[in-house]
């Protein structure tokens, strides 16, 4: 199925938490400054209820999406109150792709855990929650993956500090 | 350790009374659960990774892996330097298949940027990355022998790999990390005689293919130490996500190359020039290790057929299109996912518009598939967990970036 063939789907289905689809456009002339997006289309979804759409997505018949290529997070910019979750889902009998995203405030970034609905959200949410902060409820081994487990801040946050020293060692 | 070991064992104080009047000889060891640290430098982690496992006696009751001592922030580095200069660091992260990281890097930065690259470019893209996927699997197929103690195939792998690496030194100047594949294309042609010299080696890999073969995969002890071992379940590859031929081993019939095709591929597979191996469970249960790596090692046989496809077709052109030294990048988003040797590899890159990515997201095969390492661990033996880890052929370099 393409793009719009899922989308059409999702809201035939009534998914949880579906909020609308985000595709490529041109520069608008009208607003000063636009840039218009390039890219790859994806939707948009409420990360409250992202553990209920990811449920829909893999149990679907039409959908059917088996595979949880990649779970990550961004940071858009320093200046900017939300952070991004992005999903990548993968079908692996329909052939298709599915790039999912939510916005979450940086001032309470948690959002539900998908390790119940796929377990290779595990490794992947905790790489995102030491990275960007975020917290996922209800998942079942939350510790550093990467850093150190006393590694202070967050350091794909575009505000994070480089640290002077680590453990009496000079970082400079 | 955080999980439980459920019950314990209690031994007779004494023997038993036999049927023949003897009596029973009972030894004086109490099993105790004994945490063993395999790594960082372990030969078997194939690199600088942890394994906490917890043994009963030679039964393995839990694993954990701990990873992070490679980690060297790929994707902060990525938010720091510009688009063209990432482009070597994607060569860090899975070293033994270099090229075909370089090509996931430039398909996303080309996705976003909606360019087209001539078609020599994608030529020397796909004999570039097929010759890396058999220079890979040979790594995996060698050491994996050197696992379980067959010293012979690995020398014999090496020996053909050092081949393959000749050929890249020839087109690119390195021998491991390239940056040959640029955004746009490639850095240059293909210099006078490499297409002939790459035709030789795919008529000498042929013969040498089947030796190795029968040399290991055929082999009764080998079969013996993998058959059975280490079963991943069709349910499991897939909740687990895992790709490439971790999940062909366990039967899912599944390859980007094929079922979304990107680059040149879907009119090579038209063309008949490959197939895909998909484990059956021929020696043992459905997803064992054995399946694993007969399905890396038939790989590199359709990869030979790919690249015989492309040097009977490969015509004359440019090799790169017109790209500015300093790039921008269009404001928006791409996420490209390429088949390398070990699975999907993803690059979410996003950028603003500006010199620098916002975001430029690795997702490596390599981290999916190890996870599934400490579920299927467990309940087995402390030998075959050697055989366990080298079946899933980590690079620590890229689950740790």
């Amino acid at each position: 199925m393409d793009f719009q063939g899922i989308t059409d789907r999702l809201t035939a289905v009534g998914a949880p938490g579906f909020l609308g689809v985000d595709e490529p456009r041109g520069k608008d002339p009208e607003v000063k400054g636009d840039k218009g997006r390039a890219g790859d289309p994806f939707v948009l979804v409420d990360p409250q209820s992202i553990d209920r759409f990811l449920v829909v997505c893999r149990d679907d018949p039409k959908l059917r999406f088996e595979i949880l290529a990649d779970l990550t997070a961004t940071d858009p910019a320093a200046d900017d109150e939300n952070l991004w979750v992005n999903y990548n889902l993968l079908s692996v009998s329909h052939r298709h792709r599915l790039a999912i995203k939510g916005i979450l405030p940086k001032s309470e970034p948690t959002l539900p855990s998908a390790v119940a609905v796929y377990r290779a959200a595990q490794w992947h949410e905790r790489e995102a929650a030491e990275m960007f902060g975020v917290t996922y409820r209800g998942h079942p081994d939350p510790r550093n993956i990467l850093l150190p487990d006393d590694w202070v801040g967050h350091p794909l946050r575009k505000d994070y500090e480089f640290p002077k020293e680590y453990h009496g060692i000079s970082c400079e | 350790m955080d999980r439980e070991l459920q019950g314990t064992i209690t031994l007779p104080e004494e023997g038993r009374t036999l049927a023949s009047g003897e009596q029973e000889f009972v030894l004086d060891v109490r099993t105790q659960d004994m945490e063993l640290n395999m790594g960082p430098q372990h030969p078997a982690t194939h690199g600088v990774m942890r394994i906490l496992v917890r043994t009963d006696g030679e039964l393995v009751t839990g694993a954990q892996p701990h990873l992070g001592y490679l980690h060297r922030c790929a994707e902060k580095i990525g938010e720091n330097v510009e688009w063209l200069q990432y482009l070597p660091y994607t060569d860090r992260y899975d070293y033994l298949a270099a090229m075909n990281n370089n090509i996931g890097y430039s398909m996303a930065v080309e996705a976003v940027m909606g360019i087209e690259i001539p078609r020599r470019a994608e030529m020397l893209r796909v004999i570039c990355a097929e010759l890396n996927r058999i220079g890979s699997h040979l790594i995996a197929f060698g050491t994996y022998g050197l696992d379980l103690g067959a010293i012979t195939p690995f020398l014999y792998a090496f020996r053909e790999r050092e081949w393959m690496m000749s050929l890249f030194e020839k087109i690119c100047g390195a021998r491991l990390t390239y940056s040959y594949i640029r955004i746009g294309g490639v850095f240059n042609d293909a210099p006078p005689g490499w297409l002939g010299e790459v035709s030789r080696f795919c008529d000498t890999f042929e013969v040498k293919w089947r030796e190795y073969y029968d040399l290991l995969i055929e082999n009764q002890i080998f079969v013996g130490r993998t058959a059975d071992v280490g079963v991943i379940p069709r349910d499991m590859a897939l909740d687990f996500g895992l790709t490439g031929p971790m999940l062909r081993g366990s039967g899912v019939d599944f390859d980007l190359r094929r079922d979304m095709p990107y680059s040149l591929y879907e009119e090579i597979h038209d063309a008949g020039a490959f197939k895909i191996p998909v484990g059956t469970g021929e020696k043992g249960t459905l997803g064992d290790c054995w399946d694993r790596v007969w399905v890396r090692v038939v790989e590199m046989m359709e990869s030979v057929g790919i690249v015989r496809w492309c040097l009977e077709n490969i015509e004359p052109g440019p090799v790169i299109g017109d790209i500015p030294k300093t790039l921008r990048v269009p404001a928006g988003e791409a996420y490209v996912g390429i088949e390398n040797p070990r699975g999907e590899l993803g690059h979410y890159v996003v950028s603003d518009g500006d010199k620098v990515a916002t975001r430029c997201r690795v997702r490596g095969p390599s981290f999916c598939n190890l996870a599934v390492v400490e579920e299927i661990l467990s309940g087995t033996l402390l030998g075959d967990s050697v055989a366990i880890i080298g079946s899933t052929d980590v690079v620590i370099g890229e689950t740790d970036r």
